[in-house]
């Protein structure tokens, strides 16, 4: 491939991908955009910035990071014990798990949490933030297993036995041996988790019931009521924490062979 | 099934026993036996929903915008994985938009492709559309323009990752030994590369298909009222006031489920069939 | 003029990045003719066999097949088949259709391809593989199967790149085998070079071997006369001639070394001798030059001793019926003939 072919690719690559995120940008800090204005006329210094001082917005967005921690920490420890015992079980059962787990990531989050929804209800979670975190954990807890997996399958097999033969007992196996070299990759986990709940809106919505705002749901209110300006605020804010844990979900995308 | 199977067993049941109980309820509720409006076993609500025209038309046109959209994403996408496959730059930009949820990217699509948005104003500036209501309808028309780009701006990300990874694990030598067998640069790719790579991604591609045909939150900013995206039909009819079209929501719940589980099912049984992919 | 059938690479120079390439390599094979190149691991054997093949790009020089000058042509354009180390099989494509696919991509119907592949497949015992997915076959079938498709495409050059590295030694002589009875039959006579670092491996497969070494052939002949004969001390070490001794020459042209003297003229000074090892002789201490033994070794081919003479390690076979142990004391015989003195005197050993 000549040179010139390459820019070009690289060019259209980055008019693509940069475009929608830099209208979304300019649109955030610009108080005034008006058609047929290509650029935005003004752009916020500070006012603009209440917006994100909006009560409504701050305690939408702590609603949604403690229920995305709360997502990352318990799919984390479902999803390392889920894979750990599948390890050790029989062909058939492991591969009915990895079936099962990739159904939990790629069915429509709505289709089954119609049937959740009814679930709750009757458990009296509806529109609950307790409901919510059970609605989250159902995509995270499939997703969390098949990377729980991967990890646990790229282990040296003969690790555990070697540390035994060596004299470490079976409990100092797991505090010396298993739990530090696991250690790095359940953070990585609850990063994980913790994304997928962030940008989670349709099961929040059936399952919360309009009653539990996270940073999604307000978002989607804000530019439903047309306000664009604030919406995208949300909308960068809600991008952030994905786009800094990126390498980190490009390397989970390619070990579980599963997006977000 | 043997003793040592009781606990992974366990732990996958408790995993999965809130779709499980999510499913039950889901058929239980389809078949008017539990929910809102629950009396006795009725075929009413499949009925209703399987009955009407809405059901079919919403999932057509859910089927054929998410087929459109998952089309031009792969196409885009192995082109530019072939072409940056070694530039860590070109990899980086492509796969950004794995980190704008779908909701914002929705928003996005909605500044960008709207009757005022920013593509209608630069068209404006080029002397093309006088007035915004010159600029075609690309957000809320029925052939879900921005809906099908939004859509495929998301699973670009995801597939660039995936064919540049499968590209990666190609054989390079075998791209050289089928040369000197006698194949010219064209062959090569068309009968060594293409295969492989395709073969490689379908499941990610199938995977993106599915995962469309249940995408709420992009319908729910971008798609129009009529036809009605199966997502956005399965939530109006779950929160709807009138309790007897709750019913329908489980019917469609159901349709949507057994869509995804089919799409995975066929693709398998196609896998299977291949030489090379026994295992 | 005649025009030679077979490879002609005649002053052929390639770089590689930053280290020293190729410079000036002039090789001819003949069709049927099979060549083995042998050097240190990193002296650009693959290299060459890469730009005779096309895939990478010769700085100088030209290749020639069957008369016709293919320097600048398309690799898929040479008649040149270049077969790598570890069988390349298609896995997206049955073993048939491996076979078939030099043909189909010349344009050969997929159904006459298939017939073709089948007869082939028959050849290399593996017809009843034919509908498998190539990724199932053990790697011994992989061979057979790549081979098969090397015949597919009928070239004039088949280049071979070690072979047979990634095989078990039981495997890689019963797979050497089926080579060298597919390439014997005369319906098939390309030129083969095949790239080793065998030495027994390119005695046994070649009819000549070509050594290359700093990037220049140091010697090219049949493999009897380069065991017997290299050219320079360090051709000797790369085949690992375990005896190359320091002798010294007098003013008579007379050689003396720890074992003999023998003569062969030549400027005075210190010169190497190279002597094979079944030309030395271990008897009875009294006849022949005395030594200690240093080591014995039980092989498949027969007893191997090492000795000491005068503080200079050599190895030999001990004479008919002589059971020797380390620590005895034995006399050396040299059979003159087979001594070879080459007028370099011996550097340290890198070993």
């Amino acid at each position: 491939m000549t040179h010139a072919t390459h820019r070009f690719t690289l060019l259209a690559l980055a008019g693509w991908v940069l475009t929608p995120i830099v209208v979304l940008a300019l649109r955030a800090v610009s108080l005034s955009w008006r058609y047929p204005q290509i650029m935005p006329m003004a752009t916020a210094s500070g006012g603009a910035f209440e917006a994100l001082a909006d009560p409504r917005l701050v305690a939408a967005a702590a609603t949604s990071f403690w229920l995305a921690l709360a997502t990352g920490v318990l799919g984390t420890v479902l999803g390392f014990v889920t894979a750990r015992l599948v390890t050790r079980a029989s062909g058939r059962l492991q591969q009915l798990t990895w079936l099962g787990a990739l159904f939990l990531v790629v069915a429509p989050p709505l289709a089954s949490g119609v049937g959740l929804q009814v679930v709750m209800l009757s458990l009296g979670f509806g529109g609950t933030v307790l409901g919510v975190l059970l609605a989250h954990l159902v995509p995270a807890t499939g997703y969390l297993t098949l990377f729980a997996a991967g990890i646990l399958g790229s282990m040296q097999s003969g690790i555990e036995d070697e540390a035994r033969t060596l004299g470490a007992s079976r409990l100092q196996v797991w505090t010396r041996v298993l739990l530090p070299q696991l250690a790095p990759r359940f953070a990585e986990s609850v990063v994980l988790g913790a994304l997928i709940s962030w940008g989670q809106l349709a099961l929040t919505l059936l399952v919360g019931g309009g009653v539990v705002r996270t940073l999604p749901v307000e978002l989607l209110s804000l530019v439903r009521s047309g306000n664009d300006q604030a919406g995208a605020l949300a909308a960068l804010v809600l991008s952030l924490p994905p786009l800094l844990g990126l390498g980190l979900l490009v390397r989970a995308t390619r070990r579980t062979g599963a997006a977000l | 099934m043997t003793r040592r199977n009781v606990a992974p067993l366990a732990a996958v049941l408790l995993i999965a026993s809130p779709v499980i109980v999510g499913v039950a309820y889901t058929i239980l509720a389809a078949l008017g036996l539990r929910g809102a409006g629950a009396s006795e076993l009725t075929v009413r609500h499949v009925a209703a929903a399987l009955g009407g025209w809405d059901t079919w038309r919403g999932v057509g046109w859910t089927l054929a915008t998410a087929a459109v959209a998952t089309a031009v994403a792969a196409a885009a996408a192995f082109t530019v994985a072939l072409r940056v496959q070694q530039s860590p730059l070109g990899r980086l930009l492509a796969v950004l938009p794995l980190a704008v949820p779908h909701v914002a990217a929705a928003l996005a699509a909605l500044l960008l492709l709207s009757q005022s948005g920013w593509v209608s104003r630069l068209t404006h500036a080029a002397g093309l559309t006088p007035t915004p209501a010159d600029f075609p309808a690309l957000v809320y028309d029925r052939f879900g323009v921005s809906l099908v780009l939004a859509f495929a701006w998301k699973e670009f990300a995801y597939l660039v990752l995936t064919a540049v990874a499968v590209l990666g694990t190609l054989d390079r030598a075998s791209d050289e030994v089928a040369r000197t067998l006698g194949a010219s640069a064209r062959q090569v790719f068309w009968r060594i590369t293409w295969p492989q790579l395709w073969r490689g991604t379908s499941p990610a591609v199938i995977a993106a298909f599915a995962f469309l045909i249940g995408q709420y939150e992009m319908p729910a900013l971008l798609a129009p009222s009529t036809p009605t995206a199966l997502p956005l039909l399965i939530y109006e009819r779950s929160v709807d006031p009138n309790l007897l079209r709750r019913g329908e929501a489980y019917v469609v719940a159901l349709l949507a489920l057994t869509l995804c589980a089919g799409l995975i099912a066929a693709h398998g049984i196609w896998r299977r069939r291949l030489p090379g992919v026994t295992r | 003029m005649n025009t030679p059938r077979g490879l002609v690479v005649t002053g052929a120079h390639v770089s590689f990045g930053a280290r020293p390439g190729l410079h000036g390599v002039d090789l001819s094979v003949a069709r049927g003719e099979r060549v083995a190149l042998l050097g240190p691991s990193g002296c650009g054997k693959t290299s060459l066999l890469r730009a005779v093949a096309g895939l990478q790009p010769l700085t100088s020089g030209a290749i020639a097949v069957d008369g016709t000058e293919v320097t600048g042509v398309l690799p898929e354009q040479r008649g040149i088949v270049y077969m790598h180390q570890s069988p390349s099989l298609f896995d997206h494509l049955s073993v048939i259709d491996n076979v078939g696919f030099p043909l189909e991509v010349r344009g050969t119907p997929r159904r006459q391809a298939r017939e073709r592949a089948a007869a082939l497949l028959d050849r290399v015992q593996l017809a009843r593989l034919a509908h498998r997915a190539s990724d199932t076959l053990s790697g011994g079938q992989r061979h057979r199967v790549a081979l098969a498709r090397a015949l597919a495409a009928n070239p004039a050059v088949l280049l071979l790149d070690e072979p047979f590295a990634a095989l078990d030694p039981e495997l890689r002589a019963e797979v050497r085998e089926t080579v060298l009875d597919l390439l014997g039959t005369a319906e098939w006579a390309p030129a083969v070079v095949v790239v080793t670092h065998d030495v027994d491996e390119a005695a046994a497969m070649a009819h000549r071997v070509a050594i290359l070494l700093d990037g220049r052939l140091a010697q090219v002949a049949s493999p009897e006369h380069l065991l017997n004969a290299p050219v320079s001390v360090a051709v000797a070490r790369l085949l690992g001639l375990p005896n190359v001794l320091t002798g010294i020459r007098a003013a008579d042209g007379r050689v003396s070394f720890a074992l003999d003297r023998c003569d062969a003229r030549g400027a005075v000074g210190q010169v190497a001798v190279v002597v094979r090892v079944n030309a030395v002789r271990f008897g009875p201490p009294g006849a022949g030059t005395p030594a200690r033994v240093v080591s014995v070794q039980h092989r498949l081919a027969g007893t191997i001793v090492r000795v000491d003479v005068a503080g200079e390690q050599v190895t030999g076979i001990p004479a008919p019926g002589l059971s020797l142990a380390a620590g005895d004391r034995v006399g050396v015989l040299v059979d003159p003939g087979a001594v070879h003195v080459l007028d370099e005197a011996l550097g340290g050993r890198d070993v």
